[in-house]
């Protein structure tokens, strides 16, 4: 039996918690529920009956640091939804590192250690012989970094560009749409629950410079930091600005992209049927690749769609487990 | 794409052939060919060729044909003028603009929209491919200068 954990039992957390209680009959048991105050333990794994709404108010709460959790050989897979600093990577670093270096394979849907520390967390992962998967931290539920490891492997990705956050799209969509002014349509966003009530890493750019580090490191093989990017966010487009772009047939979306090793993120005019040019809340990655060309995946890319990414992982370790078993 | 090739011939007859052989067995058709008998130079008379080549591989694969009949390529530039829009949000002057452009490209439309509260200038310009990238690195270093931002055209 596989056991796992997960650190971060919010929204995303409880939600993943309720889909893995189904693994049991395959061999994975969801055996701890953590945050950064303490865990529950369930040696033969939680059901879905059994979950709680909430650990702390729980009996069977044990205060601890989750650093203990994972030290004392409870889980084999820990799944890291902590929330993000993408400054110190904290908390997630911590637990991530922990993990790795305690032979446990990790999920993380936290951008903060990636950004902070991505070669050294690769590099841990495979000295150790486990696997760090975070498909779910960018594009959400966009299968980018599996696609890349499985059906991209014999090609060569040249370039990387895309829209790589929702919350600046849906307002920069909004000001397009309906001509809103940005303070209005961000407004609207955080009633949507779709912006946080400080948005500043969103509308900044630094959210996308982040999936922009982890991209280029991941796929490009290069070994990039937040303060590599060259970033300018969206605080200055204004809605007469768009509609001069509009009248062109063209719009102002916000670009992270990757070309000649050089990482940028600015708001640019793209022309409405460029295949990037999706609205809403959608994310679009697009990949130049030597032989097949350019590759465009659009998706939700926050929310629930990301729970995607989180099963994707954990069946690719499990598939994996299953491999290493056999070849025994 | 259009591309000016300048060639260094020797005063004898037949040698232009041999580079026109090379284009045109490449796809390349002539629009102008200039003899520069007066800046004679190391031997060679300059002969400054316009070519409209298919492709950049058409045109790469002509060069190296060229020089491997003997004949030096002394210079290439292109000819191709692209017209491009960038928005500038936040508010410069017509001569600012003007100076990024001296020698490099040609403003095609300026248009100013915004009122004084949020204001933009939308920019319409042709450039040769080669003086694109400077033209835009020049116009964002202007842009934050100036506490604007550059809304180029994505590709």
């Amino acid at each position: 039996m596989i056991r796992c954990g997960i650190v971060g039992y919010g929204f995303l957390g409880k939600r993943l918690a309720s889909y893995l209680t189904r693994y049991k009959a395959r061999g994975l048991a969801l055996t701890i529920l953590a945050n950064s105050k303490g865990y529950l333990y369930s040696p033969t794994g939680f059901d879905s009956d059994s979950l709680p709404a909430d650990i702390i108010s729980h009996s069977g709460f044990r205060a601890s640091n989750p650093v203990e959790v994972i030290g004392r050989g409870l889980v084999d897979l820990l799944v890291v939804l902590t929330p993000t600093n993408v400054y110190s990577g904290e908390p997630g670093l911590t637990y991530v590192r922990e993990a790795l270096k305690s032979g446990v394979d990790v999920v993380t849907a936290d951008k903060g250690p990636l950004v902070v520390a991505f070669k050294e967390l690769t590099s841990l992962a495979g000295s150790m012989g486990v696997s760090l998967c975070y498909e779910a931290t960018v594009g959400g539920g966009i299968p980018i970094f599996s696609l890349a490891r499985h059906s991209l492997r014999g090609d060569r990705i040249l370039s990387i560009k895309g829209i790589l956050n929702g919350t600046t799209n849906y307002i920069l969509s909004r000001m397009h749409f309906e001509g809103l002014p940005l303070d209005l349509a961000l407004q609207e966003a955080q009633m949507m629950g779709l912006a946080e009530r400080d948005p500043s890493l969103d509308l900044e750019g630094i959210d996308s410079a982040c999936k922009v580090v982890i991209l280029a490191n991941a796929l490009l093989d290069l070994n990039k930091r937040l303060e590599d990017v060259k970033v300018k966010g969206i605080t200055q487009v204004t809605s007469d600005a768009i509609l001069a772009a509009k009248e062109l047939g063209m719009t102002i979306k916000l670009v992270g992209s990757i070309e000649g090793g050089k990482l940028s993120v600015a708001p640019r005019l793209v022309r409405l049927n460029h295949p990037l040019c999706v609205h809403g809340s959608l994310n679009a990655i697009q990949f130049k690749l030597e032989i097949l060309g350019d590759l465009t995946l659009i998706g939700r890319g926050a929310g629930e769609s990301t729970l995607s990414a989180l099963l994707s992982d954990i069946e690719w370790i499990l598939a994996q487990k299953e491999a290493s078993k056999g070849g025994r | 794409m259009r591309i000016r090739l300048t060639l260094g011939l020797t005063d004898r007859p037949g040698a232009l052939l041999k580079a026109l052989e090379k284009i045109a067995m490449n796809g390349g058709n002539i629009i102008s060919i200039i003899h520069n008998r007066e800046q004679l130079a190391g031997g060679y008379v300059p002969v400054s060729l316009s070519v409209e080549f298919p492709s950049s591989e058409h045109f790469e694969r002509a060069k190296a044909g060229i020089e491997e009949s003997g004949i030096p390529v002394l210079g290439t530039e292109s000819l191709e003028r692209r017209i491009e829009t960038v928005i500038i949000i936040g508010s410069l002057s017509v001569d600012m603009l003007e100076k990024v452009f001296e020698g490099r490209g040609e403003i095609i439309s300026l248009e100013f929209g915004g009122g004084s509260r949020s204001p933009h200038i939308r920019v319409m310009f042709s450039v040769s491919s080669e003086d694109r990238q400077a033209v835009l690195e020049a116009l964002e270093e202007l842009a934050e200068k100036n506490n604007c931002v550059l809304v180029s055209e994505e590709a």
